[in-house]
């Protein structure tokens, strides 16, 4: 079998139907990262609180969702759930699933993040007379985040590449998309090339993307608008000092 | 000079798990005047100042800064918590920097977000307090990208910016290399000389003699000695502080005298 097979499907019957598989691969992703990102977030915060009850929900939320399969999940929201009336689109089924699965890492590796922000940190802003609020967000929250990020973006591509699962539910991804080309072509194997391949294309730039994303941030580049404005009237006001 | 009392403390008593590590202190630092504790490591002296700004809270203590009550009896009666740590500015051991921010944000930080100071003021007084302790070249480096002392220098800066009523250090100096040892206490003289008021609990005894007003030597808890520099330190009354003293001074062959000089002081 030579590569040049791979051109005896009519590829260009199927490009829309591909690039709506990829679109929604994408939303799937948007949509599942940012819930997670938040949900785990708000179990990690809670896992840190003082008070026994509210740690302990998110600790078993955590401890229970890390050890059941992600398929398994899928198949309780969009079959399980109908049974109790509680009907969810396709997407709406996806999407939590991919949420709930993915907050229970994620609030793990931001747990070990902001816990392992020196106590000194909170002294220094508590000390300078900074509120709670303004000292989780000025002083433990930008440092959790920079000890966060790696685990954080190998568990981004990781959601990537698990919303082929949601093949099994024919959410109009990107796999499903290839099972319905497949199943009309009978040519799986070159289908299932080109589907592995878009895969690639999309995973490959998005960690390397993240990669550089982490080493800008670890080099202390200001990523954000405002800082560099800031350093660059810090500098003005400096020169000036100098020639005045 | 002025009477005015910048922090009065009466009675102070702090224990952890039940030990009682302060069993009653009672201090005043006077506007404009350096006061200085001195002691053993354990006997209290940092605990005694993380109370001062309720970093620590006392189990009972009559506490007043500039005049207002803080602490009566068992009670926090600071209505503004956050307002009474601006007026009381603090230099850790470690520094603290925040990591993640240079130099010129550090100092602009509180300023923005305690203090609602608009950005263009806030930069321009980080920038100058950055002048103040010779580092205006270092503005926008980031704590790991500088030596210990620069750390400990910005970090006074940072403790100035909001205009305090006194500062606190706790031994600013214990984590340094002599060298950088003297850049820090270079910056605390001048601030002395500025007439910042300062309470500032320390190892370095010279330093100590050369610009405190007062000094207070405290052990196990209590103060066994306080008074004139020169009295306590050259001329203790009490057997504990003269071991404390003479243990210091012993690690140089001519005593303090050639302590000092070998600091450069």
């Amino acid at each position: 079998m030579s590569f040049a097979a791979l051109f005896n499907i009519e590829w260009g019957d199927y490009g829309s139907d591909l690039l709506d598989g990829l679109l929604k691969t994408v939303e799937f992703t948007i949509a599942g990262f940012v819930g997670a990102a938040l949900l785990g977030l708000v179990l990690a915060l809670m896992r840190l609180s003082k008070s026994r009850a509210v740690r302990a929900p998110a600790a078993v939320y955590t401890e229970l969702f890390k050890n059941i399969p992600l398929l398994a999940i899928i198949f309780l929201t969009y079959f399980g759930l109908p049974s109790q009336g509680v009907r969810l689109s396709v997407f709406q089924a996806g999407a939590l699933s991919l949420i709930i699965f993915y907050a229970a890492y994620l609030s793990e590796i931001f747990r070990a993040a902001i816990a392992g922000v020196h106590g000194g940190q909170q002294e220094a802003a508590e000390a300078l007379g900074m509120s709670r609020g303004a000292t989780f967000a000025q002083v433990i929250f930008p440092q959790a985040l920079r000890s966060a990020l790696p685990g954080t973006n190998t568990m981004l591509v990781d959601l990537l590449k698990s919303t082929s699962l949601l093949v099994t539910i024919s959410a109009a991804e990107l796999m499903s998309q290839g099972q319905l080309i497949a199943s009309e072509t009978f040519r799986a194997l070159e289908v299932y090339v080109v589907i592995a391949a878009l895969y690639f294309a999309l995973c490959y730039p998005l960690s390397q993307g993240l990669l550089w994303f982490e080493r800008q941030i670890r080099a202390g580049v200001p990523l954000a608008p405002r800082r560099r404005r800031r350093l660059r009237r810090a500098r003005i006001l400096l020169d000036k000092g100098v020639t005045a | 000079m002025t009477d005015e009392i910048a922090v009065r403390i009466d009675g102070l008593v702090k224990s952890y798990d039940g030990r009682e590590v302060i069993k009653g202190v009672s201090l005043e630092v006077p506007c404009r005047r350096i006061v200085s504790i001195i002691g053993q490591s354990g006997g209290g002296k940092t605990t005694l100042l993380r109370c001062v700004n309720l970093l620590e809270r006392p189990d009972r203590a009559e506490m007043q800064i500039a005049g207002e009550p803080v602490f009566a009896g068992e009670r926090m009666v600071c209505r503004d918590l956050a307002r009474l740590r601006q007026r009381v500015g603090m230099v850790f051991q470690r520094f603290n920097l925040f990591p993640h921010l240079t130099a010129v944000e550090n100092v602009m930080l509180a300023q923005m977000k305690a203090a609602h100071v608009d950005e263009g003021e806030a930069l321009e007084r980080a920038v100058q307090l950055l002048r103040r302790v010779g580092l205006a070249h270092r503005a926008t480096a980031y704590p790991e990208q500088m030596s210990g002392g620069e750390q400990q220098r910005v970090a006074i800066a940072r403790a100035l910016a909001l205009r305090p009523t006194v500062l606190l250090f706790d031994e600013p100096t214990s984590s340094l290399d002599p060298e950088s040892t003297g850049e820090v206490l270079r910056v605390m003289r001048e601030l002395a000389g500025d007439g910042m008021t300062m309470l500032l609990v320390t190892h370095e005894l010279p330093f100590a003699q050369e610009v405190s007003d007062w000094v207070v030597f405290i052990d196990q808890g209590r103060i066994v000695e306080q008074g004139p520099p020169l009295d306590v330190l050259q001329h203790p009354q009490e057997e504990r502080t003269k071991a404390y003293v003479s243990t210091y001074a012993s690690h140089f062959a001519g005593g303090l005298e050639e302590a000092q000089r070998v600091m450069g002081l």
